[in-house]
């Protein structure tokens, strides 16, 4: 699969801060990737030079083939941005700053109005369509911004904290939005991020930054091998694991770790084949075994275990 | 054709209209920067020349004589010859309303500017409009045609509203008109533009560190208003000077206005600007 996104050694300095240094990462055409990071890990400075906002100090870049260095209005023309601050003009319309876009990105005006309505539609937000963006909600006026990123079908969709300020509601519905954009025509998705479980919700690959530099970059699984031995299990007993139980999960054969939960353990095991015969042991010792169920870490846990081997 | 084919070769002519147009709507809708733009030509061009005309007109018109006596050289000679009558409206609202007419296309285009350019930044709207399409060059236009070409409009109407003021109001004293003369056509197509792209010129370099309108208007202040109190102080006679001076004195601020614009183009790069937001 050709790669939408490659850049190699990709460094840039704000004076004498790095605020990013040597990334080295590829997003193929139709993937989801997550940057995730905290405030000031560089993501937002990522998109600004994948969209030649910036000249970068040091390595290179390609989007969709083109050099944003150089081709810089040949890239934008062919991506969409939504900013972490929606960047409507609080003076104008929903469909006004839509339609404003469109006519920016060369859309004749009956053509970009048309286009404005249809968004809008599909958004959810028609029936304000000709409000003062003034008084929206911050739910409004992302899907608004949201509608102006998709306006020209773009190849590559920069979300630059999309769910930032948001109540949960308006967090699902925007997430909900961005899940079906996603599965779109195959459209690229690069989603800065510091909300790890939306980043869980939508990505196939994350690539967590910490000070400007890449820490880790791969599927949430590849990265959770890489940190951890095994697979961790929920064994459901009903009650907290006593200490007769949890010795004989011990010696059990592939377990690598056991320790009581409020639930029963939560263990460790070399690979899943090692669950069958655990659970045939605590049944022979009249031990309740009520479930038992890889599971998988999460994003957070991924990330913050990432996180803190780079402090 | 497409969306996304139309997209890939923006028709630039539209882009800088449509980034010109919606700050034109922008401004219109914002009381905090139309009512001062409306209020400073209003008084300066509608209420102190019927005050004059009034004046003029009353049993006992102020005397000028004195006054003119003390300008120097010849400039009160055509003034003196005249009736006491007619001597105020012809000094006011013939020479001494010319140079401070001159605040109005400065400062409208200074309040524009700051707001196009500075209020970007201020709005949060700047790095949205930075990732779309448009070249360096044409936003930077975009956004010098969106202060100039209203705040010469709005001169131009407000000059307008003044020969109507000036002629009405002077008639039963003057018996002809006083505006417009072939002095006062070279101060509104010719000065009064220049005077603007001025203000434009200071406003892009200021705009370009400022991270407000209200900043950029101080620090635009900063610079023009002694730029205002030289060209009042100095240029009083312009009307009384011959054409080609007034031309002369026109191409001078040009030219000053055309190398800060130059300049501030040469700066108005993405990547200035997105290391500002």
């Amino acid at each position: 699969m050709d790669a939408a996104i490659h850049t190699e050694d990709l460094t840039l300095s704000f004076g004498t801060e790095k605020a990013l240094d040597g990334l080295t990462f590829e997003v193929d055409a139709g993937e989801v990737v997550a940057l995730l990071g905290p405030n000031g890990a560089g993501k937002t400075t990522t998109v600004r030079l994948l969209n030649g906002l910036l000249n970068p100090d040091g390595g290179s870049s390609r989007v969709l083939g083109l050099d944003p260095a150089t081709d810089g209005h040949l890239v934008r023309g062919r991506t969409g941005v939504m900013t972490e601050q929606s960047g409507l003009d609080e003076r104008l319309t929903a469909r006004e700053n839509v339609v404003f876009t469109a006519r920016m990105r060369g859309l004749s005006a009956t053509a970009a109005g048309k286009h404005a309505d249809e968004l809008l539609e599909r958004f959810g937000i028609a029936d304000r369509a000709n409000h003062r963006v003034q008084g929206f909600s911050t739910g409004q006026r992302k899907r608004v911004a949201l509608a102006r990123a998709l306006l020209h079908e773009p190849e590559i969709l920069f979300l630059d904290e999309p769910t930032a300020g948001l109540d949960p509601e308006a967090t699902r519905d925007v997430l909900d939005l961005l899940a079906s954009l996603a599965a779109e025509h195959g459209r690229t998705v690069l989603l800065c991020t510091h909300f790890l479980g939306e980043a869980g919700r939508l990505c196939q690959r994350m690539a967590v930054l910490h000070r400007g530099r890449l820490r880790a970059f791969g599927r949430p699984d590849d990265l959770a091998a890489r940190i951890w031995r095994g697979v961790p299990v929920e064994l459901d007993l009903g009650a907290p694991a006593d200490e007769r139980t949890l010795a004989a999960i011990r010696n059990g054969r592939g377990v690598l770790t056991a320790a009581s939960s409020p639930t029963g353990a939560r263990i460790e095991v070399e690979e899943r084949a090692a669950i069958p015969p655990l659970v045939a042991t605590l049944v022979q010792m009249e031990v309740p075994v009520f479930g038992a169920v890889p599971r998988p870490p999460t994003v957070e846990e991924i990330y913050f275990a990432i996180q803190e081997g780079a402090e | 054709m497409s969306a996304t084919s139309t997209a890939t070769a923006p028709r630039r002519l539209d882009a800088i209209r449509a980034i010109a147009a919606k700050d034109f709507t922008a401004v219109r809708r914002s009381k905090g920067v139309v009512i001062p733009m409306l209020v400073v030509p209003f008084m300066l061009l509608v209420v102190l020349p019927l005050g004059v005309g009034l004046a003029a007109r009353s049993a006992h018109p102020p005397d000028v004589s004195t006054m003119l006596r003390d300008l120097p050289g010849g400039l009160s000679k055509p003034i003196l010859h005249l009736p006491a009558r007619q001597r105020l409206v012809t000094l006011v609202d013939g020479y001494l309303i010319a140079p401070l007419f001159l605040i109005v296309p400065l400062m409208l285009a200074a309040v524009l500017a700051a707001d196009a350019f500075a209020g970007e930044k201020e709005r949060k709207t700047l790095e949205i409009l930075l990732h779309q399409p448009v070249p360096d060059r044409d936003l930077f236009f975009a956004k010098l045609i969106s202060a100039f070409l209203p705040a010469i409009l709005i001169s131009w109407v407000g000059f307008l509203c003044f020969a109507i003021t000036v002629d009405v109001t002077a008639w039963p004293v003057t018996h002809h008109l006083l505006v417009p003369s072939k002095l006062w056509a070279v101060v509104i197509f010719w000065v009064a533009p220049a005077v603007a792209a001025l203000g434009l010129g200071v406003m892009v370099r200021v705009s370009a560190r400022a991270t407000s309108t209200q900043e950029a208007n101080q620090l635009g202040g900063a610079v023009i208003l002694p730029l205002i109190f030289l060209a009042v102080g100095q240029s009083t006679g312009l009307l009384l000077v011959t054409l080609p001076v007034a031309i002369g004195i026109g191409a001078v601020v040009w030219l000053i206005a055309l190398w800060l614009v130059v300049r501030g183009a040469r700066r108005f790069t993405r990547d200035r600007m997105s290391r500002t937001i």
